[in-house]
């Protein structure tokens, strides 16, 4: 029951970390490559904002938040808009955003420099929870609620709200949307700021729950955030949740049994089999593109 | 020799990262991007160096097994990804390059992240050369040949590339392999020189490093990675020497490097070498096709005689010459909800040209998708030439004798107006490339005889003037042309344009007609999908309506225009 609880803990915070790739995905049909680096400035952010400027845990969190917001708004002018109305702009996009992702993290690096971080003592609150056989602690708890009422805010804004209406409507065809009025440009905007916000709130939450600050942590989630969009099927916000779910279980339990070494395996190896048995994901449509 | 020895470590390694820049390029050239190059560069690394160490192996033999496991291994993780879209690819290849370092880290024999050590260092300057040589002169070989313009359609237009009977899985899975097996010639190389192995050398970073050097190396060019190492291999070098080095400065500057090349010089170095005249692009025969006028013509004026890919080998044996070259039974496709086509029931008949009208989204371009193997029906049946083509790929129904142009015209944008047509010749023409590779006159004279073939047809629609421009130079009208005589070229026996007069004026549209009636007249079928119903009127021995996704007419010209569904479907309920 622990196992289970640790897994669904971890599964969130993949999840959260995934839906920010798979919207992008979804609305824009693009790969953000450098979303692994927002994840892992916005612990960055979110530390210097505790430790530097003094801010309370929940205002440093929401400030890491809406840098992420302001570094999505970055990727999507520097790695994107250039590319917009070249024929080769999927490709091209790929690498310009895995570009972007190594100058953000020398930029990192030369700022923050190599050691690994921790928050300082005291900065969030001790105790226990006791449930059903299952212990969390209060910040975990706190992290999980957190994390799962992003995600449910995410959906239901892309689900029921006038902007995520603009949204679906330009993932159907954005030609198609532009000449209806909606404004494509504001859209892909606030998409990739949208996107970026739940990678750096994911990133602090890491941070958060393992105390653990280093420059590599983007790198590490990346391939588990690609992994869990896979699994639940691109593009698709619900496909994420699960896909993060599994994941976390999968993780979870497998240390478990084989050991902490073969952790990172886990991921490639849900990754390779879905790719094999469904390459559309547990929730995920097959490709209705036209010519 | 001072200067070789005194920079020997790094001209070594321009080499050995030039092979790796290689093997980034042959899935560059294929549109495809591989974050695996550092793995297979890994495994082969660490197999070549164990079989050193432990069973004393000679150098070449290693080197052979080292290839051999790089591409091995590329081609079974391709097998399964390489029929998904691209981004499946990336994502698969980072995937695999953790599991790999994972796995080194993890294995005993590998030496965890101790690495393995002492590797004997055989590796001279001339064997390391040797090898970016074989890479180059691979490349340089590859690109006027069948499969290499194959790759370069590929990687421009998938779709068209497919319509034209490119097998684009198969062409990705040789350049994931090939990449793989140069990729593990690197590591093999890499471990041999550097005498140490470590999972650290191998990871991400290696990975990006390899793309690196190929896109700034350009893909335009086959010195371009070779170009793209040796400037990306120096520079931390050159760094030294200034005594500029902090340790966030190379990475920095790297990212820096790549996002201004992919979004300011796409072509690389390469590319600004050619924009200098520095390289010529290898062109296919461009002054060959007059002196090889002595190779049978046809009659001029039809300059090419189509029909004669009835007696090309490809063709299937089933039936000569049916009478029946499409039959549409109960044909339905949905779209989530949205039935494009309901109950199609078509027959397209041997000589005639079939028009097929509607009003916009009656379904006229799934029928057209469906007929030549792009989009799979949901119901009934569809056989083009006797051969029923469910779950048939576009390129096996080209193969069978279909040709096609787009609604909206598909060429292949960097590549030349003469290779486009070339490649629409892929079905009826040989592989070169591995004659090519040696050197044998014969296969250059296949090149030389499908660009003269190509040129013919060109010819034929007036744009032979322009055969060396790009396509992606053409004015409107002439991609239209274009993509005609493209698809003319694979010798077809149905040819299918979807709306060929879509922006046309009146008198191209005319002369469009003149060019339709006088293919027809070489025997080849053609389904003409138009709005202009005036053009499908005066070219047409026979039309077929549709609305709603049904056929609500079927008949001659003139019966069709004046059947009351057809006015109905075109004017609306009044004018019953």
């Amino acid at each position: 029951m622990q196992q289970v609880a640790n897994g669904v803990f971890l599964g969130s915070i993949y999840a959260l970390f995934a839906m920010g790739y798979t919207l992008v995905f979804g609305v824009l049909d693009l790969l953000n490559l450098a979303h692994s680096a927002v994840f892992m400035l916005g612990a960055f952010i979110g530390l210097q904002l505790v430790v530097a400027a003094g801010w309370p845990l929940w205002a440093a969190v929401l400030g890491a938040i809406a840098a992420g917001g302001l570094l999505g708004v970055l990727i999507d002018r520097v790695a994107f808009a250039p590319l917009r109305r070249r024929a080769d702009a999927h490709f091209a996009g790929l690498i310009s955003s895995i570009a972007l992702a190594i100058i953000l993290g020398a930029v990192a690096l030369g700022v923050f420099g190599p050691n690994s971080r921790r928050f300082p003592q005291g900065t969030f609150p001790g105790g226990r929870v006791e449930f059903a056989g299952a212990s969390l602690s209060v910040l975990q708890l706190v992290i999980l609620v957190l994390s799962v009422a992003l995600m449910l805010g995410l959906d239901w804004l892309v689900r029921s709200s006038r902007l995520g209406r603009a949204m679906r409507a330009v993932a159907e065809n954005p030609r198609a949307a532009r000449l209806l009025g909606v404004d494509v440009e504001r859209v892909t905007l606030i998409t990739f700021a949208l996107s970026s916000a739940l990678g750096a709130a994911a990133g602090t939450m890491f941070a958060l729950a393992f105390n653990l600050i280093r420059i590599e942590m983007g790198l590490a989630i990346e391939l588990k955030g690609l992994a869990v969009i896979i699994v639940g099927g691109m593009g698709s916000l619900p496909g994420a949740m699960l896909g993060g779910l599994v994941l976390g279980l999968a993780e979870v339990f497998s240390i478990a049994r084989i050991g902490s070494g073969w952790r990172d395996a886990v991921a490639f190896g849900l990754l390779f089999a879905i790719l094999l048995l469904r390459p559309q994901g547990l929730l995920g449509r097959k490709a209705v593109r036209e010519v | 020799m001072g200067f070789l020895r005194t920079y020997n470590a790094v001209i070594v390694l321009i080499a050995i990262n030039g092979v790796l820049a290689y093997s980034m390029y042959a899935v560059l050239i294929a549109g495809q991007l591989s974050l695996a190059q550092a793995a297979f560069a890994s495994i082969a690394a660490y197999t070549s160096a164990l079989l050193t160490i432990e069973a004393g192996l000679p150098f070449p033999v290693v080197v052979v097994i080292g290839v051999s496991a790089g591409a091995v291994t590329a081609l079974v993780l391709g097998l399964p990804i390489l029929r998904l879209r691209g981004v499946f690819l990336a994502i698969a290849t980072l995937g695999f390059g953790e599991m790999v370092r994972i796995v080194a880290l993890n294995l005993e024999v590998t030496g965890g992240a101790q690495g393995l050590r002492p590797i004997p260092k055989v590796v001279t300057i001339w064997q390391a050369y040797l090898a970016l040589a074989l890479c180059a002169w691979f490349f340089w070989r590859l690109r006027p040949t069948r499969l290499g313009l194959g790759l370069a359609a590929l990687r421009a237009d998938e779709v068209a590339a497919r319509a034209m009977g490119v097998d684009t899985v198969r062409y990705k899975l040789f350049a994931f392999t090939v990449s793989g097996a140069m990729a593990g010639l690197s590591g093999v190389l890499f471990s041999h020189f550097t005498r140490f192995i470590a999972p650290g050398q191998f990871g991400f970073e290696r990975a990006v490093d390899a793309l690196l050097y190929a896109v700034v190396g350009g893909t335009a060019h086959w010195v371009g990675p070779f170009l793209g190492a040796g400037f990306l291999t120096f520079l931390p070098e050159l760094q030294r020497q200034l005594g500029i080095e902090a340790g966030w400065l190379r990475p920095f500057l790297n990212g820096l490097i790549l996002l201004g090349v992919i979004l300011f010089v796409p072509a690389g170095l390469s590319g600004l070498g050619r924009r200098l005249g520095l390289a010529r692009r290898p062109r296919p025969a461009a002054s060959a096709a007059p002196a090889r006028a002595a190779t049978p013509t046809p009659t001029p004026g039809s300059v090419e005689s189509v029909t004669e890919a009835v007696t090309q080998p490809t063709d299937p044996g089933v039936d000569r010459r049916p009478d029946t070259l499409v039959r549409l039974v109960g044909v339905e496709k949905d779209y989530g909800g949205v039935r494009a086509l309901a109950e199609v029931g078509l027959d397209i008949r041997a000589g005639e040209i079939l028009g097929l009208i509607g009003p916009n989204g009656a379904g006229k371009t799934t029928l057209v998708n469906a007929i030549t193997g792009l989009t799979p029906v949901t119901g009934g049946s569809v056989e083009v030439l006797g051969t029923p083509i469910r779950g048939l790929p576009a390129n096996r129904v080209n193969a069978l004798g279909v040709g096609r142009t787009f609604q909206q015209v598909k060429l292949f944008d960097d590549l030349t107006v003469r290779e486009n047509a070339i490649v629409g010749g892929h079905r009826v023409t040989r592989p070169t490339f591995l004659r090519r590779l040696v050197f044998l006159p014969a296969a250059a004279r296949d090149d030389r005889d499908n660009a003269a073939r190509a040129d013919r047809v060109l010819a034929r629609v007036g744009l032979l003037d322009r055969a060396d421009a790009p396509a992606s130079s053409l004015a409107y009208g002439d991609r239209r042309r274009l993509e005609i005589a493209r698809a003319l070229c694979g010798q077809p026996r149905l040819l299918v344009l979807d709306e060929p007069a879509a922006g046309m004026n009146h008198v191209e549209a005319q002369r469009l007609g003149a060019l339709v009636g006088a293919i027809a007249a070489e025997g080849v079928t053609v389904l003409l999908i138009e709005h202009n119903v005036r053009l499908v009127m005066s070219v047409c021995t026979r039309v077929v309506v549709l609305d709603f996704g049904r056929v609500i007419a079927d008949g001659d010209p003139d019966e069709v225009a004046r059947h009351p569904e057809v006015l109905r479907a075109y004017l609306g309920q009044a004018a019953t």
